[in-house]
């Protein structure tokens, strides 16, 4: 265990802020290590990641003697954010995650990036850990963009996760941490799990398999234990349903998170406490698994109820 | 004048957002025209009272409707809800407008939003967005032009606005309405004003009359007006950065539009809590000062000036 500061800078009034980086590598110095790096909290509102991480520090710190990679852990990227509740870089407002490859020469948030990915580079294998936001709750997921999907989508499936989601290519999207590195030759995976502002334990412990199974399968720990790998949906066998809330009001959901469900169900009402109206019912559009849903009531014209995964036939 | 409805989002705690655009028909169907788009976000004054004031000068300033050549729409102000807490973003979700074109009608609130004011301004000859810089600073009025292929360069010298800032398009670009209009064959320029939290008097009427200079000047209106100035074009080659190395409280010793030459003070950084002077910031050419950071706290390393090269 070896903790770095990665990016410092003195804050105007009597503070530094530092962001930090963990490393774990086997006692015995070893040429030609694979090398993966976890990275989360680059939103400050999401915090499954810090988690996770704590479980992985937790079990490396148990099982040195199984160390034989490189394992970096940034679980704070936006140390600034975690502690002010704010999912952008306070004072500029800016999505980190929209503000890669940074640079040097370039504002606060563009200087932290940078250094993330300076540091990131090189690196096998990468995995940014995200929780949705505090909007919204979803199942425990990989995120993958077509134009590397060759390339990450073995990894994916190592990770323990319930669903992996290979989307298509953005060019807004290139300024995040995964498009970034994925050009920087290290596969990157992006997890989105659980909700904004909380923790979700199960969903830590399952990801936390995950990673364990990915790096013992690539040689980055070597251990008799055996790690649990579900077997996730892929959305190309299906498709993704989006429901947005027809009208403004208080959501108020019927079923629970990650249900099975069919077409026609009742999701939930959108409701007005003032008069008692129920604005709107909301039924599903398609059969399927429910694996994203609102949690934050307040909701406007517009705003993301749930997704559902459906399978082609049902659509048909 | 008609006033029309481009938008209306209803709240379930607030009164409904209703987005209303200003349109003056002109009395030329032949002379081009023009949408002017004013705040997207709050917290700065500017593009609102700009654009209040350009409604203002048309309905009253015009001493005769027929010297309304071409169709002129103006929407003073698509995010109220933003503006009237001091928010600067779409107040539930923190989702900025000006990253939701061409808008999706089927998707998040602020997309919607998007959508219908995209669809109520599309097939104007001209595009105009009153923006701010987004990165705390505040400078004196441009253009800002993406390089995107669709961009008219000289056009945009009408406004008459000491530089048109030629900007290389960042992927992040590519969903601002500057770059969704031109894509759709607008010329759309993006109006950078100071950014201000309160109308000085002697500076604010500055953006006005440039776009009253590009409404005369692209025969939209007939309107004798003063010239502006010959405006240069620029780019991130003529733009010097002035970092401060240290943080502290920023104290700005220069004005913004000063010409200043190599090695002058231009500003300190005065240590937070024992009061002494930590860092004198030095002009590092000549040239104008086009912004600077607008906070009294600023960050290590954060760009306290930018200064266009000149000599
Ligand atoms: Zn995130």
């Amino acid at each position: 265990m070896q903790i770095t500061e990665i990016f410092s800078s003195q804050l105007p009034v009597g503070e530094t802020l530092s962001i930090k980086r963990n490393r774990y590598e086997p006692t015995q110095k070893q040429e030609n290590l694979k090398r993966i790096s976890i990275v989360s909290g680059t939103h400050g509102d999401e915090l499954e990641g810090q988690y996770v991480i704590y479980l992985l520090s937790s079990w490396l710190n148990k099982n040195q003697s199984h160390i034989n990679g490189i394992i970096d852990l940034y679980p704070a990227v936006n140390a600034l954010g975690i502690d002010s509740i704010t999912r952008g870089f306070p004072l500029y407002e800016v999505d980190l995650n929209r503000a890669f490859p940074g640079g040097k020469e370039e504002y606060l948030p563009g200087q932290i990036v940078y250094a993330l990915a300076q540091d990131v580079k090189g690196s096998d294998i990468a995995i940014d850990i995200h929780s949705s936001n505090i909007f919204l709750r979803e199942i425990p997921q990989i995120r993958i963009n077509k134009e590397f999907s060759a390339f990450t989508l073995p990894h994916a499936k190592e990770l323990n996760c319930d669903f992996i989601w290979i989307h298509d290519a953005v060019t807004v999207l290139e300024a995040t941490f995964s498009h970034t590195l994925n050009e920087m030759g290290t596969k990157t995976l992006v997890v989105e799990m659980g909700v904004g502002m909380r923790l979700t334990k199960e969903y830590g412990v399952q990801l936390l398999n995950g990673i364990l199974n990915l790096m013992k399968k690539e040689g980055i720990i070597v251990t008799d234990e055996e790690f649990e790998a579900r077997e996730p949906f892929l959305s190309e066998v299906g498709e993704v349903f989006y429901l947005n809330a027809p009208t403004s009001g208080l959501f108020v959901p019927e079923l629970s998170h990650c249900a099975i469900i069919s077409k026609d169900e009742k999701i939930g009402t959108i409701v007005n406490p003032l008069d008692g109206a129920i604005l709107e019912t909301i039924y599903a559009p398609s059969g399927g698994i429910l694996f994203t849903l609102r949690e934050y009531p307040i909701v406007y014209e517009g705003s993301l109820l749930v997704r559902i995964f459906g399978n082609n036939d049902e659509k048909n | 004048m008609k006033k029309i409805e481009i938008l209306r989002i209803n709240s379930l705690n607030r009164a409904p957002l209703i987005v209303e655009g200003y349109l003056f028909e002109g009395s030329n169907p032949d002379a081009p025209t023009v949408a002017v788009v004013g705040a997207m976000e709050g917290k700065t004054i500017l593009p609102l009272y700009t654009a209040s004031k350009l409604v203002d000068f048309l309905k009253n300033s015009m001493s005769d409707s027929q010297n309304i050549l071409g169709n002129i729409l103006v929407i003073p102000s698509i995010n109220h809800y933003a503006l009237n807490i001091n928010e600067r973003f779409w107040p539930l979700d923190k989702t900025n407008l000006n990253t939701m074109f061409p808008g999706y009608a089927e998707g998040e609130t602020t997309q919607r939003i998007a959508k219908r004011l995209f669809d109520a301004i599309s097939g104007y000859t001209h595009g105009i967005i009153l923006e701010n810089r987004e990165d705390l600073s505040t400078c004196f009025p441009y253009v800002r032009l993406f390089q995107s292929g669709y961009e008219d360069i000289e056009n945009s010298k009408k406004f008459g606005y000491k530089i048109v800032h030629h900007k290389e398009l960042r992927p992040t670009d590519t969903v601002s309405l500057q770059y969704n209009w031109q894509l759709w064959g607008t010329k759309a320029y993006s109006i950078m004003c100071p950014n201000e939290t309160q109308i000085d008097m002697n500076g604010s009427h500055e953006v006005l009359e440039g776009i009253i200079s590009f409404l005369s000047k692209n025969k939209i209106i007939k309107y004798k007006v003063l010239n502006g100035y010959e405006s240069t074009v620029i780019t991130k080659e003529d733009i010097e950065i002035v970092k401060t190395p240290k943080s502290g409280i920023f104290i700005p010793t220069k004005q913004i539009g000063s010409h200043v030459i190599k090695d002058e003070t231009i500003g300190k950084i005065i240590h937070a809590i024992e009061g002494e002077v930590i860092h004198k910031i030095v002009a590092p050419s000549n040239g104008v000062i086009a912004c600077h950071y607008k906070n009294g706290l600023i960050f290590e390393n954060a760009v306290s000036f930018r200064i266009i090269k000149s000599g």
